[in-house]
């Protein structure tokens, strides 16, 4: 901001020029960001429509740039073959279900992290990290072992169980920085003024914990989908969730198109459901508040 | 501390860290005994310390261990690097950042063995890249990009993967920032590094450390970016447990891999963030 | 819950000896009671992972004949393995049949799984337990034989010059650098390619299992050959990746499974142009067999299915329908990709721990070193 003892006297138009030149920078980063999005965006992305979009009489491959002929027909043999659909359904009913249930499961001990001083906390904060570091096959083989152990009769339950568990350290760790970020005397000026605690929690906690919960539900969201051991383990056959199906094919069955198909199946409901989500929590924020400084 | 904190912090601490403990323990507990030679699920269980000395003692346990440290650090590191400057870009929401900053964070949501094969499109003998290369001439023949040495292919994905969480979880700190705060600095005459040394990096030095712990533990855990872009002359610890276990079906020996995974993982991500908060503080002030 | 919890957890990896005796008195019934209970139980699962679809059509013949309902999951080889071994200890598993490389006999512990079966099946007489250096010992059947070569580009190398002796391939990799790629794991065709150069280089005993420090001092020669020509061939990241990159004009010969090239032919992943052969100096047949858990949910349907797959009927449908080596003697094998007396060039793989050592070594000595 440019204060008017400056621009009085001298230079009339002076005022002017850091708009200008903030709108030059400006354009060079959009330039150089539309660059970086060709190779980090256009290119990926665009060789998985085009591989999705292969026709299935034509092979794909040197010296071809493009693809010989373009069709549907994988997207219709994908989803005509596979359990696909099933699987969507399970998959897009399961992760955010995980999603809700880890960010309730992890909030009060974020709280407790963030608010409370305690003996031992240190080590407790290291212990909440387990579930990320035990070894995939472990996890695999003995971690289901005790899901099924339990007895839950529900494949449902028993993932959704499973999951939560092993996703809780990234709500956990996420929370703890958000509810860290509270600013106290926030709190204290709202409950001097009387607000009630729905309004205290609007004005003092919530601007501080949105962007965590975002970004642990988005997080543990995709952890979930994604998820391919235990999930298989402790769904199969009954429960089929998409990456079963993506693995297959990226495995000994190896079908570039058809995975190709399988993930921007995943991709794109994704990203918009990330963008609704934003704008749902930009919304409920009314003012953008400090951190505690 | 009294009785009634003492059984609010252990009432808070129940649904998340409890459950953890009861679940994981023990399964953390079969990782442990396994490498001491129990639970082996093909063979006869009894208690060795020879698993780990046959493991320590190879030259491959090295070789893995300091390959995977690598790639992490890197990882972390650079995730970091790149997001920053984007959040601090985006503090101010302006028209169509909330698009940008989905676009820009579109990659979490691909999972990383697609990532892995769009990726070797791009760079393969033939592929694009090459294509590219040769169309421009820069160079005259093909050039193989593919499993290169120094592992710059696997910290690609990793970059592309990672960054978008790092973003997600910077930006939430940065905009929590208080414009007061910032344009205070400004005023003092602080410049942009200045501002972000002294402002914004202290403040947000949580959200950093989360992040710096989260994808340094996925990085040093990496199987499938290593399998199929991953250098051929090294395995990364994951790779190489995997690999003991279903090539050869030594378990015990696998579980060793896996303890000194979660050794590496946990030791690497509390230090990076701890090394983080430490540069800060030597920064600051 | 808490209380559970902890009991299963100290439970976990501790085979329950509950399936035992139903397992005993179902293998001493007649076979005909075995069917009968089969068509009671009404279905069945085959956790195999690969060519699904094709199984579900061909398992048709199956059903139409026993009235018993075939179901076979998506999944990935290792996913199949781990969820039966993560069921060990469950009462009643959800896997009847496990389909995975006969190598893989040696993840699971014998009494996990129901047999021995020779005495149970109609057909063990011309089926087959032992498959590519590994023994089933009458648990795990082979339903599929499979044979590894060198896949080739006629387009890159005319068939007349391709390498048939080990010094052939030395010879090709002095003119040709970087023309030939092999992997080292994930997949046993580029394995099996070094295993028998090994063999062919070295005075060690590869047709006995057992491992001394000789013998593994007695490999060195293998090894230097493979240094002296790092230029020569490139290492590849998996079987798949071999072939891909063999297809696109990156390579000329790489090591392949021939059932795994028909399958990516079939997908369109690999060219047609793409041909195969097994050298003059032998490379390793194998196969995948089924194995059925003491926990499977349907166990006599399971015995007649696994019965009825490696039946000479079955295995000379798989052998017309995929070119796949028929495991039942009484089978007919005309239907191959590659002729019978190249066939004649099959070499089993050396029997364990050696295997296990020298692929090993292989790592050690060259693949770190490189």
């Amino acid at each position: 901001m440019v204060s008017l003892s400056d621009t009085a006297p001298v230079a009339p138009r002076r005022p002017r020029r850091p708009a200008f030149r903030r709108f030059t920078i400006s354009n060079m980063l959009i330039a150089i960001l539309l660059l970086v999005c060709v190779i980090w965006l256009v290119v990926p992305f665009g060789m998985a429509v085009l591989w999705s979009l292969l026709d299935p009489s034509v092979r794909w491959e040197y010296p071809d740039v493009l693809p010989p002929a373009l069709s549907f027909a994988r997207w219709i043999e994908v989803w005509n073959t596979t359990s696909l659909p099933m699987a969507l359904r399970n998959s897009y009913i399961l992760a955010p279900t995980v999603a809700v249930t880890t960010l309730i499961l992890a909030s009060p001990t974020a709280y407790a992290f963030a608010r409370h001083d305690f003996p031992g906390k240190g080590a407790a904060q290291v212990l909440t990290l387990l579930p990320l570091v035990i070894p995939g096959f472990v996890l695999a083989i003995f971690f289901s072992a005790l899901i099924f152990s339990l007895g839950i009769y529900s494949r449902f339950l028993s993932i959704l169980l499973a999951h939560s568990v092993l996703f809780l350290p990234y709500a956990i760790r996420l929370m703890t920085v958000a509810f860290s970020n509270v600013r106290l005397d926030l709190v204290d000026a709202a409950r001097d003024l009387g607000a009630s605690p729905w309004a205290r929690f609007r004005v003092a906690y919530w601007p501080a914990l949105a962007p965590g919960i975002l970004a642990s539900l988005i997080i543990v969201f995709i952890q979930s989908i994604e998820e391919f051991a235990v999930a298989f383990v402790v769904g199969a056959p009954n429960f089929t969730t998409i990456p079963s199906i993506l693995y297959s094919y990226l495995g000994y069955n190896f079908v570039r198109p058809n995975a190709a198909v399988v993930s921007l199946v995943l991709v794109i409901p994704n990203v918009l459901l990330m963008l609704g989500l934003e704008r749902l929590l930009k919304s409920a924020n009314p003012a953008q508040t400090g951190v505690k400084g | 501390m009294t009785l009634r904190r003492t059984l609010t912090i252990a009432a808070l601490l129940t649904p998340g860290l409890g459950l953890i403990l009861v679940m994981v323990g023990s399964v953390f507990y079969i990782a442990v005994a396994q490498s001491f030679g129990y639970y082996n699920l093909s063979g006869e269980s009894a208690f060795s310390l020879d698993h780990w000395r046959d493991v320590l003692g190879s030259k491959q346990f090295g070789r893995s261990l300091g390959y995977s440290a690598y790639i992490a650090i890197i990882s972390a590191l650079g995730s970091i690097a790149i997001a920053y400057p984007l959040a601090i870009w985006m503090r101010k929401p302006f028209r169509g950042s909330l698009v940008v900053g989905s676009l820009l964070k579109a990659p979490l949501f691909v999972p990383g063995l697609v990532a892995a094969f769009l990726f070797l499109n791009v760079i393969a003998y033939h592929g694009v890249l090459n294509q590219f290369l040769i169309w421009t001439g820069l160079t005259d023949a093909p050039i193989r990009f593919q499993n290169d040495r120094n592992g710059f292919g696997v910290i690609f994905l990793q970059l592309w993967k990672n960054m978008p969480l790092a973003l997600l979880l910077l930006t939430g700190a940065v905009q929590g920032i208080s414009d007061e705060v910032v344009d205070a600095a400004r005023d003092l005459g602080a410049g942009p590094l200045a501002r972000f040394r002294k402002v914004i990096a202290p403040l947000t030095v949580q959200a950093m450390q989360a992040a710096l712990i989260i994808i340094f533990i996925g990085a040093a855990g990496d199987f499938a970016f290593q399998v199929t872009a991953g250098p051929t002359n090294v395995q990364s610890m994951a790779q190489y447990m995997v690999f003991l276990k279903t090539s050869f079906g030594r378990w015990n020996q696998a579980a060793v891999v896996g303890v000194s995974l979660m050794g590496l993982a946990l030791v690497g991500a509390l230090g990076l963030a701890g090394l983080a908060r430490l540069t800060l503080r030597g920064l600051k002030w | 819950m808490l209380r559970k919890l902890l009991v299963a957890a100290t439970a976990i990896g501790l085979a329950s000896g509950v399936q035992a005796q139903d397992q005993n008195d179902l293998l001493s019934k007649s076979w005909d009671d075995i069917v009968a209970q089969a068509k009671d139980e009404g279905s069945v699962n085959w956790f195999v992972w690969y060519f699904q679809p094709r199984y579900r059509e061909l398992a048709e013949a199956f059903t139409a004949e026993y009235g018993i309902e075939v179901m076979i999951p998506e999944g990935t080889h290792e996913g199949n393995i781990d969820k039966v071994l993560a069921e060990t200890g469950r009462e009643r598993g959800d896997v009847d049949l496990l389909a995975m490389g006969a190598d893989r006999i040696e993840l699971f512990k014998q009494e996990n799984l129901v047999g021995p079966l020779n005495d149970v099946l109609p057909n063990a007489g011309t089926m087959t337990t032992e498959v590519g250096g590994f023994d089933g010992q009458g648990y795990g059947w082979a339903y599929w034989g499979n044979q590894t070569g060198i896949a080739y580009d006629p387009e890159a190398i005319d068939e007349a010059d391709l390498p048939q002796s080990v010094e052939d391939f030395a010879a090709y990799w002095e003119t040709n650098p970087g023309r030939f790629g092999f992997n080292y794991e994930n997949g046993g065709s580029g394995p099996s390619f070094f295993t028998h150069v090994a063999r062919n280089l070295t005075d060690a005993d590869f047709t006995s299992g057992e491992v001394t420090e000789e013998k593994m001092d007695a490999l060195q020669p293998a090894w230097d050959f493979f240094l002296d020509h790092t230029d020569g061939y490139v290492i590849t990241a998996s079987n798949t990746d071999s072939l891909i990159r063999l297809s696109n004009r990156e390579f000329a010969l790489v090591p392949a499974w021939e059932d795994h090239l028909f399958k990516l032919q079939g997908e369109k992943e690999v060219s047609d142009r793409i041909k195969f052969y097994i050298p003059e100096f032998g490379m390793t047949g194998g196969g995948n067999i089924n194995v059925i858990p003491a926990n499977a949910p349907h166990p006599a349907a399971a015995l007649v299915f696994l019965n009825w797959v490696s039946s000479p009927e079955t295995q000379t449908r798989f052998n017309e329908v995929f070119g796949a080596a028929p495991m039942n003697s009484a089978a007919d094998d005309s239907h191959a990709l590659i002729p019978n007396d190249m066939r004649a060039r099959a070499v089993s793989s050396p029997a364990n721990p050696f295997n296990t050592e020298l692929r090993q070594a292989f790592i050690e000595h060259v693949a770190l070193e490189r």
